[in-house]
């Protein structure tokens, strides 16, 4: 898998969030996906949620303290570390727990979770397939991931990512769909403006293109030119 | 991790059911141990409070 070893440098992961998500346009885009996020799994409240490759709990964190029991799966010790310190310092660690997996070979039964969602993750993976099917399998309901899109402002800069992600068209997210038995219940098609870039501007600046994106957004322009894509699904 | 994690989690091969075996406790917290499967004997190490559920042929490639 894509990335692995690099989200695994404890140098990496200490400056993670400090680096992506504290400041300027990345605060930003960390309260936008939260958002995303939230709104496409609640209620939350007393719902088992499961979160593939969470890291240092963002999103994990953020839907427990929202009353979700929750349980968070990577693959690295030294950004789970992380996720468990915020998880006490929180207050919500009494339901909330952290793990190392495997994402294609998850250890837990058929049907456990109310909700499996996985963010910034497929664009890491070879086989897609394997792994939404595997969130399928330990789902009673609902399965939430999210894919950066092949036709968009993002191809202008994916060069510039640490590791080449994958891109996904319309047709083969339909067929990952279909191939884990999954129906799509909703979709939602964010950011014409790449993460990578509203980091880098400053909170003023970046909130004035967000404001910009908006308008954009609302177009179908703006879905055709959409860098990533929310997809929710059910089990069949 | 906290015991009742034990009503939720399996073999990541199998799926069969683990069995907890303790070594260092902090109240309510379970910080090291392990968790051996029931059906094909494989052990996954507890390290500072979290499991390792990694599959044995992952742990090489994924060090901690």
């Amino acid at each position: 898998m894509k990335g692995q070893e690099w989200y695994q440098q404890e140098t990496v992961v200490e400056s993670y969030e400090d680096k992506r998500f504290s400041r300027g346009g990345g605060r930003l885009t960390d309260r936008l996906e939260k958002a995303a996020v939230f709104e496409s799994l609640a209620p939350v409240e007393d719902k088992k949620i499961l979160e593939i490759a969470c890291g240092t709990g963002r999103f994990s964190v953020m839907l427990a303290e929202r009353g979700a029991d929750m349980v968070g799966l990577d693959i690295s010790a030294p950004m789970l570390g992380e996720g468990r310190d915020k998880a006490r310092r929180t207050g919500v660690d009494d339901h909330m727990e952290f793990m190392r997996g495997d994402a294609a070979r998850l250890p837990f039964p058929d049907d456990h979770f109310d909700s499996v969602f996985a963010i910034r993750f497929f664009h890491l993976v070879d086989e897609p397939e394997a792994y939404l099917r595997e969130m399928a399998r330990v789902s009673k309901g609902q399965v939430v991931f999210e894919t950066y899109n092949r036709f968009s402002g993002r191809s202008l800069y994916n060069w510039a990512l640490p590791m080449g992600s994958r891109l996904y068209s319309r047709s083969e997210v339909d067929s990952m769909i279909e191939a884990a038995d999954l129906r799509l219940t909703g979709e939602t098609h964010e950011f014409v403006v790449p993460f990578g870039l509203y980091r880098k501007l400053p909170g003023s600046v970046a909130r004035a293109f967000r404001t910009v994106e908006e308008t954009i957004d609302r177009t179908s322009l703006g879905d055709r030119l959409a860098s990533i894509s929310y997809w929710n699904a059910t089990v069949e | 991790m906290k015991e009742n994690l034990m009503d939720i989690i399996c073999c990541p091969l199998d799926k069969h059911d683990l069995e907890l075996d303790v070594t260092e406790r902090d109240d309510e917290e379970i910080l090291a141990g392990t968790l051996t499967c029931t059906e094909c004997g494989e052990t996954y190490p507890i390290e500072d409070g979290i499991p390792n559920l990694l599959p044995p042929d992952m742990r090489d490639e994924a060090p901690a």
